[in-house]
């Protein structure tokens, strides 16, 4: 993975990116969202910022074995 | 100097002059600094790294362990450059390496006569007592591969960033092949070579292909790729790949700055990088004079050199017999081939009967057991393999080597690739890849010229169909590809010749390291038993180059003293880059100024100009200073702070960062983002508001200013902006999806000026003209007004960091430079960072240091705050019963219990009875002009009470001060000052 397809700007760089966190692959409470964590080797669901592009939050799935980007979604309604 | 012009496919005629070791050399243009010593009898290019041995080239190429050579002159040096890697150029300078103080008399080449050899984990298990440090600096200055460039200004490194359809790297038959495949499919093709000249080994191999000669072959090809627009770069390696992205890095001999790192994305990838010739273990095959036998072949056919006059071979497969009748052809004496093999494997050469005709002494079944000679080769000894018969001693100058060849699959490795081992073969040949990944030719394994260029050009075409070209009838047929050259090897695998076990530490693996097989022994009788364990333990294969001649050899070795086939043993995992890359090149343009961008402020130039110095806050450079206030920060310092309090002072603020929040949901926005409302701020008011991580610890405080129903300013700390600014963008765009708010950075829309102190309303109602009086009497704390000040916008805020009466002037940056001119000409003085931090000390203030990323709002008190209950971002966390516990840390103003001495920030707090165990640690310490003494910050458990008497531990710096507790607003702890 050293590519992310922003949904706006296309396949870019990942130094254009700024990753954020790792999402909780089960629902749970806040807590549990933070400390206590399943790593998923092949299953990671983060939010990442095309910060040097658009701005855009995108919500990237990937197997992180692979590097396979499963897919990426841009968060948001997309005001202004 | 040599008055024989040389021919070969690389040289011309002409003349190089260039120093080796301070000596004047010449050499032909085409030349490598190895082809052109060699030609001149220089027989030694450094000392190993641990045994300090003797050592002379061995290789032709980029896998060279020995002659690593260090080009310059002193700092601008380029260490560890392979000499046969190495193109000349007039007036090149190069130094041999590991050596002291001359390569022929080493000191410390007599640790080898003395003490024996250095076996492996020999440094850990030897330099115990009394304890390593002792030994550390001596063995620090015996240890190391050359020497690192000192201080000086290089040219800087292109960088290239492409893409292309197909990138094939190698640009041998089965690269050639690949790439012409690919183009005639109409992909857009990369070519890269890490040679000067393409060809590979069909530069001496001979051959015909397609019904040419096959250096003709190579050249059509060539011509023909151009003609399809392929980019051909030569002298360029393939440092490694992953993620579909491929790193190449063209280096020309050895010219610092001279390079060019490519970033190439292609969209599918031939890897037809050949593979390196291996050498075979045996009693001292590290001497000067053993060489490998594909090396001795392209020192003559590409520069005409002889490598010696009269050779031996030492192979395990038939392709030595047609080398040993081209070494004849090109004048060298090839007086004995050693066949690992039993006569009866079949060498069914008629090439072995003609060069015993012409006295080639032909031994089957036999092995080179050892060398004799210490500076040289002098001559060889060699035994049967089975029975016994006699051993021979045979003279001779240089013993040429084969093992076999191993693929260079480390491309592929170095991303997860797999390897398998290949019993046909000898060597680990890559396994399944991905689609747009194939390996071809010999890096696949094939050894016969016809195979190898078949297997590139179906990978060539297979490559094109995978970046989407067709490859169809329609894209141009492609003739079946008819060639000779030298047949199959018939190689069968050979690692070592037979040693009495005392003499396995002279069995050489990785020359470059000076690993031996006695060291792989070493490292299985310890325990060290998996390959990356043996790897490590025994250095086999971490060179720079990578294992190249190296890491096939150590594993079969150490398969066969674990008694189990090489496979299971497997190869340790290869790491990039394969050859070595010079740190300039891989940080590109990235150095020097173009580091990282230095950001300015609007008055950037006017502190310049009256002496303020300099400092980085994170991308920002602020004045620490003005020297017009004192010589050093600490003197300048003391002098503004205590002229602020006295009557004022003007500081630059314009670093703080500014968020405008605006829309329908602009307020609901911020009261989840941060502890307090920011609903119930008035329109024209501010409030000092902090927020919350997620996990209740805080992430930044601020004045946020309400303009109107719909919009807010927040400030942030300096630097913090763009991070806040993510953060906010987050929250709005993921738990608030898309709700109507915008956010905007206008951190640079606005230069701030801090105007602070008892005279400070005065001094402005002077200087802003009368349209401000009425307002600066009547604006309240955290009130602020909008108006101009010569036509353009200016914010009035009324806030502090001082302690003092302030006031924030938020203005356009046109106008920075004059409105802070006049309050200068007004008489209020500049401060800097210094004066800044010991006022906010003095008044407990928060920066960085308290707001550290692990302390929550109790620990910082700001319990009152959380009162409020406001439901933000982190504030179900802060409820952890975890934060709430007595060793919590609670912030406490600290003073020297002397009310004189010094204490730092960063000394860990202990109590009077246990010295041992910090409870705390000083977040931040002053000296505080005001109360004349020596204040600070820090967070102390919260079980201790307020008369406990602290002791601050610095033993690096300063040693022990014994500290009481104060409240944390050490000054004006009612804040009558700012209420004025």
């Amino acid at each position: 993975m050293s590519r992310l397809h922003c949904p706006f700007c296309g396949p870019r760089e990942l130094r254009e990116f700024r990753f954020h966190k790792t999402l909780p692959t089960e629902p749970g409470t806040a807590f549990a969202g933070i400390y206590e964590r399943i790593d998923n080797p092949e299953l990671s669901v983060e939010h990442w910022q095309h910060v040097e592009g658009c701005r855009g939050w995108l919500r990237v799935t990937r197997n992180p074995s692979s590097g396979a980007v499963l897919e990426t979604r841009l968060l948001g309604g997309g005001v202004a | 100097m040599s008055t024989i012009v040389r021919r070969g496919t690389r040289v011309q005629e002409g003349q190089i002059r260039f120093h080796y070791d301070g000596r004047e050399y010449f050499g032909q243009p085409g030349d490598t600094a190895a082809s052109a010593l060699l030609a001149q009898g220089v027989r030694h290019f450094g000392r190993s790294v641990k045994y300090r041995r003797l050592r002379g080239v061995m290789a032709a190429g980029s896998e060279e362990p020995n002659a690593l050579l260090t080009v310059g002159t002193r700092p601008a040096v380029i260490p560890n450059v392979p000499a046969p890697r190495l193109t000349l150029h007039e007036g090149l300078v190069l130094r041999s390496q590991n050596r002291w103080p001359t390569l022929s008399v080493d000191l410390a080449s007599l640790l080898q006569i003395g003490g024996g050899f250095f076996g492996a984990g020999f440094y850990y298990k030897t330099f115990m007592w009394p304890n390593w440090r002792t030994y550390e600096p001596i063995i620090r200055r015996l240890a190391g591969l050359g020497e690192a460039p000192g201080a000086c200004e290089l040219p800087p490194v292109a960088v290239e960033n492409c893409s292309c359809d197909v990138l094939v790297a190698g640009a041998g038959a089965a690269g050639l092949a690949a790439a012409r495949a690919a183009a005639r499919a109409g992909a857009t093709v990369v070519l890269c070579e890490r040679e000067p000249v393409c060809g590979g080994e069909l530069e001496f191999e001979g051959g015909t292909i397609e019904g040419r000669e096959s250096l003709n072959w190579v050249a059509a090809t060539l011509t023909e790729l151009a003609g399809l627009g392929a980019r051909v770069l030569t002298d360029t390696d393939l440092v490694g790949g992953s993620d579909g992205q491929v790193v190449l890095h063209r280096q020309r001999g050895g010219i610092a700055g001279a390079d060019t790192l490519y970033r190439v994305r292609p969209r599918s990838v031939v890897i037809a990088t050949g593979a390196v010739e291996r050498p075979i273990a045996f009693i001292d095959n590290d001497r000067p004079g053993v060489m490998l036998l594909g090396a001795a072949e392209c020192y003559l056919a590409r520069y005409g050199v002889r490598v010696g006059r009269e050779a031996v071979l030492f192979a395990n497969h038939d392709r030595v017999y047609a080398a040993a009748a081209r070494l004849a052809a090109g004048g060298m004496q090839v007086r004995a081939i050693v066949d690992t093999r039993s006569a009866s494997t079949g060498v069914g050469n008629s090439l072995r009967a003609e060069l015993e005709r012409t006295g080639t002494q032909c031994l089957s079944g036999h092995a080179v057991i050892a060398v004799e000679g210490g500076r040289e080769v002098r001559a060889v000894r060699v035994a049967p393999l089975a029975g016994s018969g006699p051993e021979r001693r045979i003279v001779c100058n240089v013993l040429l080597q084969s093992g076999g060849w191993s693929p260079n699959t480390q491309s592929g490795a170095q991303d997860g690739g797999a390897r398998e081992y290949s019993p046909g073969l000898a060597a680990f040949v890559a396994a399944e890849q991905p689609l747009w990944r194939a390996f071809a030719g010999t890096a696949n394994g094939r050894l016969e010229l016809c195979d190898v260029l078949a297997d590139g050009q179906i990978a060539g075409e297979h490559a094109a169909r995978q970046a989407g070209c067709a490859t169809g009838a329609g894209a141009g047929a492609v003739t079946a590809i008819d060639a000779r050259g030298d047949g199959a090897p018939r190689l069968v695998a050979f690692w070592r010749s037979p040693s009495p076990p005392q003499l396995e530490k002279k069995q050489f693996i990785d020359l470059q390291n000076d690993v031996t097989v006695a060291d792989l022994r070493t490292a299985l009788a310890e325990g060290f038993s998996d390959i990356e364990h043996v790897k490590r333990y025994t250095t086999l294969g971490i060179g720079t180059e990578q294992g190249a001649t190296s890491a096939v050899l150590g594993a079969a070795i150490l398969a066969e003293l674990k008694g189990v086939p090489p496979g299971a043993v497997g190869i340790s995992r290869p790491r990039a880059p394969f050859a070595p890359v010079t740190m300039q090149s891989l940080a590109g343009l990235r150095v020097g100024s173009a580091f990282r961008i230095s950001r300015r402020t609007p008055l950037h130039a006017w502190h310049a100009a009256h002496g303020g110095v300099l400092e980085s806050s994170g991308l920002w450079l602020r004045p620490r200073y003005y020297l017009a206030n004192g010589p050093d920060a600490f003197t300048a310092g003391i002098a503004e702070a205590r002229r602020v309090r006295a009557t004022g002072g003007i500081v630059d603020g314009s670093t703080l960062g500014k968020i405008e929040v605006a829309g329908p949901d602009a307020a609901v926005f911020l009261d989840s983002m941060y502890l307090s409302k920011a609903s119930t701020i008035k329109a024209g008011r501010g409030k000092y508001m902090v927020n919350l991580r997620e996990d209740g610890m805080v992430l930044d405080d601020g004045l946020v200013l309400r303009l109107a129903p719909d919009r807010f300013v927040a400030t942030t700390s300096s630097g913090h902006a763009d991070h806040m600014l993510s953060h906010f963008e987050h929250y709005r765009d993921t738990q608030w999806n898309g709700r109507a708010v915008t956010l905007t950075d206008v951190t640079e829309a606005w230069a701030v000026i801090a105007v602070a102190g008892p005279q400070s309303r005065a001094t402005l109602q002077r200087v802003l003209g009368s349209a401000w009086h009425e307002i600066l009497t009547r604006l309240e704390h955290m009130g602020f007004a909008d108006g101009h000040f010569q036509g353009r916008d200016l914010r009035v805020l009324r806030a502090s960091f001082s302690g003092e009466l302030a006031f924030e002037l938020h203005c356009r940056p046109g106008i920075a430079v004059t409105l802070w001119q006049t309050l200068n000409d007004a008489g209020l003085g500049p401060y800097g960072l210094e004066a800044l931090d010991i006022l906010r000390v003095e008044k407990g203030y928060l920066v960085s240091s308290e707001l550290n990323g692990e302390t929550t709002p109790h620990d910082l008190l700001m319990d009152g705050l959380v009162k409020l209950g406001n439901p933000c971002l982190g504030r179900e966390l802060l409820d952890r019963p975890g934060l709430h516990k007595p060793a919590r840390p609670r912030l406490v103003g600290v003073r020297a219990r002397d009310g004189r001495s010094k204490f730092l920030a960063g000394a860990q707090l202990c109590t009077e009875n246990e010295r041992t165990h910090p409870v705390g640690y000083v977040t931040s310490a002053v000296f505080s002009p005001t109360l004349d003494q020596w204040i600070g910050l820090a967070l102390l458990a919260r079980r201790l009470g307020e008369d406990t008497q602290l002791l601050a531990r610095d033993p690096l710096r300063g040693g022990d001060t014994p500290l009481r507790i104060v409240p944390a607003v050490h000054f004006d702890p009612t804040g009558e000052r700012m209420k004025q």
